[in-house]
């Protein structure tokens, strides 16, 4: 496999990140959206890494695990949090801070 | 060896004191009062250190044979790092009443602050896009879990989950750029990125210069530019206000570390690809966040709303550094410094009022303010006439010198619209001076308390003036030429 295929599925991942990000309400899917987001991007460190044949891409790409686990921490903490506080995770239903109130 | 210890004892005092701190945040023999004052000692350490590196720095990487050229040691750096543990110190002695006064408030709060900070400085060192990368991460996390600190309100929560969720997807956003980066140079190390686009043409540097726009929206976003303004206002709402105050004043100025020593240095040849980008964000900054600051009825919101106007000002300054201006880059770091301290001190008098009310603070709520509180009006003024940029102040002279980087460089639309929504913004700055002198007061006088808010938020005033005014008459003591001076040593030591 040539490594252009590689780029192209790194971009499209990293695309349907966001445009899950954008158009899901569920905040848990949004959080799973950044997540695919951050993975496309080892995608795309690990690919340089081999067409380089240079080391640090890899090590850089495990770096970048480390932080996405200490995200995930916080997130999955904070999901719980809205959860307990308000019984649904829509984001619709967060609009406490919105014009007006 | 020991050379390099002290050297990396700023950094270190304060990721040692964010750890001490959270050991003993269980115990119950340590009051809120103690905590505070132990993240202080371990703040003011990198504070005075940092006092006296200023100016000669012997050696310029920290320790080169284990982190390579990852963390530099310069003036830029030793200067930022001064402004993120002044702005933390005063934080937390500004609003040692308001923690008292709230019970949601436990130790882990000054361990949070504390790793924050370290995450700010270790950006401002940062020689290397990963390290910079997990540097903004490490500020960012502690900072969304602050935003979130009120826990059992759920503005607060929201006001965290906002954040949260945007600001995860541009640290993504930050490592994708670096990631193309590093595929075009193959090394994502600042030494190499500025030897790669000096010795390159702008055509050859197509990926470069994708990678490059993909780190330029992060820190737009970070700096609440107006495409990427949303959550601005929201989230300095919904975080309490020693929290608010926190990441107007310190964690905004952070990013401008990153921004400045990447435009400046490392990307400076590409810079002629961004200049319309940057102005016409720089145009929907001005005017969004005029349009937002006056649409707001709450003062939290409308300081918000008026810090997106402040980074479009610094923005102009951005793409005048594109333009070849000599003086863009020193304006910045005196923008900085007098948004800084005029920041610090409204929030500050701000959350020294909402010690004793509950909810948040309208303009009504100012009504006959003057009467009650005479020389907290006086304070409050002096730091809106600042804000404004009204001459004799600190911030007068920040536009000033903004204005006139953008006239060098060509840019007389820019300025022009800078000095419009200057005059626009006299409009929600004195409408609440106007409230607070023009109406009587329902309550009686209140006594001038002196405790160690009061005294701060006062020296906050008085160097406000002193910016603006001030002579370099006094010995150790730099006048408004003099900050000016240190902006530019510390500019030239970048290169």
């Amino acid at each position: 496999m040539t490594p252009d295929m590689f780029f192209l599925l790194s971009s499209v991942l990293f695309s349907i990140g966001l445009v899950g990000l954008v158009a899901r309400k569920n905040l848990f899917v949004m959080y799973m959206s950044i997540e695919l987001m951050l993975s496309s991007v080892n995608l795309l460190l690990a690919t340089f890494s081999k067409v380089l044949g240079d080391a640090s891409g890899s090590v850089i790409a495990l770096l970048m695990i480390a932080v996405i686990a200490a995200e995930a921490a916080l997130f999955l903490a904070l999901i719980i949090h809205m959860y307990r506080s308000s019984r649904t995770l829509n984001s619709d239903h967060f609009d406490k801070l919105a014009e007006g109130k | 060896m020991i050379e390099q210890i002290v050297l990396a004892l700023p950094m270190a005092s304060v990721v040692i004191g964010a750890i001490v701190l959270m050991l003993l945040s269980k115990s119950k023999k340590f009051t809120l009062n103690k905590l505070n004052l132990l993240a202080v000692f371990f703040l003011s350490i990198p504070l005075i250190m940092q006092y006296f590196t200023l100016g000669n720095h012997a050696i310029p990487f920290l320790f080169p044979d284990v982190f390579g050229d990852s963390f530099i040691l310069d003036d830029f750096s030793t200067i930022f790092d001064m402004m993120f543990t002044g702005g933390a110190i005063l934080t937390l002695l500004v609003n040692n009443d308001y923690i008292k006064s709230r019970k949601y408030y436990s130790g882990e709060y000054f361990a949070l602050i504390l790793f924050s900070v370290f995450g700010m400085m270790m950006l401002s060192h940062a020689h290397e896009l990963v390290s910079a990368f997990i540097a903004l991460e490490i500020a960012s996390l502690s900072v969304y879990t602050l935003a979130g600190y009120h826990k059992n309100n759920q503005v607060s929560s929201e006001a965290m989950m906002k954040y949260m969720v945007l600001g995860s997807m541009t640290g993504a956003f930050f490592m994708f750029g670096t990631a193309l980066i590093y595929g075009a140079v193959g090394s994502t190390s600042l030494t190499q990125i500025a030897l790669y686009t000096s010795s390159h043409t702008l055509d050859e540097m197509t990926l470069l210069i994708v990678g490059a726009s993909f780190i330029m929206v992060t820190i737009m976003f970070k700096i609440g530019a107006v495409p990427f303004h949303s959550w601005v206002v929201d989230v300095y709402h919904g975080a309490p206000y020693p929290v608010t105050m926190f990441m107007a004043s310190t964690f905004k100025i952070a990013i401008f570390a990153i921004a400045l020593r990447l435009y400046l240095v490392n990307f400076a040849p590409i810079n002629s690809f961004w200049t319309e980008i940057l102005q016409v964000m720089t145009i929907l900054t001005l005017l969004g966040g005029s349009w937002l600051a006056i649409s707001q009825k709450l003062v939290k919101r409308m300081l918000a709303g008026s810090s997106i106007v402040h980074s479009g000002y610094l923005l102009i300054a951005i793409s005048s550094i594109g333009l070849g201006s000599e003086l863009a880059a020193p304006a910045i770091m005196f923008y900085l410094l007098a948004y800084f301290l005029s920041a610090v001190g409204s929030f500050g008098i701000l959350s020294f009022i909402a010690v004793h009310s509950k909810k948040q603070m309208s303009y009504e709520d100012f009504k006959g303010f003057a009467e009650r509180r005479p020389y907290m009006a006086l304070m409050m003024s002096i730091f809106m006439l600042s804000l404004a940029g009204f001459p004799s102040t600190i911030g007068f002279l920040g536009k000033f010198y903004i204005f006139t980087a953008a006239i060098e460089s060509g840019q007389i639309l820019l300025a022009a619209l800078g000095i419009t929504t200057a005059f626009i913004s006299v409009y929600y700055y004195f409408k609440l001076i106007a409230m607070m002198y023009f109406y009587p007061s329902q309550k009686s006088q209140k006594k001038f308390t002196v405790d160690i808010s009061t005294a701060l938020i006062l020296v906050m005033a008085l160097l406000v003036i002193w910016g603006g005014i001030g002579t370099s008459l006094i010995p150790f003591v730099p006048g408004a030429d003099g900050f000016i001076d240190i902006a530019k040593q510390a500019v030239s030591s970048l290169k």
